[in-house]
């Protein structure tokens, strides 16, 4: 039972080689959104002026991914960005933000967090979701977020999260919650009732 | 003007510059999720 984690948390991650060399740092996380699988990250390098790198990390170069670090096999099995997105993909699919819509047209929420588990399964198993007024009643500052699990989902991408209406029947609210559901393992900073924790 | 007013002014132009440069590079550093329809690519010009 792998770990999951907040998407988000990934950002600032270092990447270590299995010789112990850290030769870079996570900048975005990229799924395939049909397989429902990361595809690889975009880098940044380690030092505080250091930016973006022209290189980055393909998910076949991934050993582990772990809580406080995405090891890799050997620096040289990084590739050129483009191999793992293109920049008018990277702008068009921006998913934190996007409207989480029904099948039917009803708003369930905007997306918070994307969930994914670590290991070397690189499975994308839900979506954090800020919920809508239609689906939890109350001011926004008091509304909660749940948890959508991405087998209920009919298409994602950076404008909108399709599910089906009659699926808003299995959101969760919390993380344990989704972990049960997936199979997965909870963040490990997570409580049992926790829809914070990690994903925060 | 006494030339403290000129080494305030200098200091807050320094301190200005600073901070706008520490927001640009926070912002080329802070990552997103993206998702894409077909998995990886092969060609294209990569993001940066």
């Amino acid at each position: 039972m792998n770990e999951l984690m907040a998407a988000r948390s990934l950002t600032t991650r270092p990447v270590v080689t299995l010789g112990g060399d850290a030769v870079a740092q996570v900048k975005d996380t990229v799924f395939d959104a049909e397989a429902g699988r990361i595809t690889g990250f975009t880098l940044s390098g380690r030092g505080l002026l250091s930016g973006p790198l022209r290189q980055s990390l393909p998910w076949s170069a991934v050993h582990a991914l772990g809580h406080d670090a995405v090891v890799i096999r050997d620096r040289r099995e990084l590739a050129d960005t483009a191999a793992v997105v293109a920049r008018r993909e990277a702008a068009q699919g921006r998913v934190l933000g996007a409207r989480v819509l029904t099948d039917a047209g009803a708003d369930v929420g905007t997306v918070l967090d994307v969930v994914v588990e670590g290991g070397d399964s690189g499975r994308v198993v839900g979506f954090r979701v800020a919920a809508s007024k239609d689906l939890a009643p109350g001011s926004r500052r008091r509304r909660r977020q749940v948890y959508v699990p991405r087998g209920e989902t009919l298409a994602v991408s950076g404008r909108a999260l399709v599910m089906p209406a009659d699926a808003v029947r299995h959101v969760v609210g919390g993380l344990a919650e989704l972990a049960a559901l997936t199979g997965g393992g909870p963040g490990r900073r997570s409580g049992p009732e926790s829809g914070e924790g990690p994903l925060s | 003007m006494a030339w403290w007013t000129w080494l305030v002014v200098a200091v807050a132009v320094l301190v200005a510059a600073v901070l706008l440069a520490l927001a640009v590079q926070a912002r080329r550093r802070s990552g997103t999720v993206v998702a894409v329809r077909h998995g990886r690519r092969s060609g294209g010009k990569g993001v940066r």
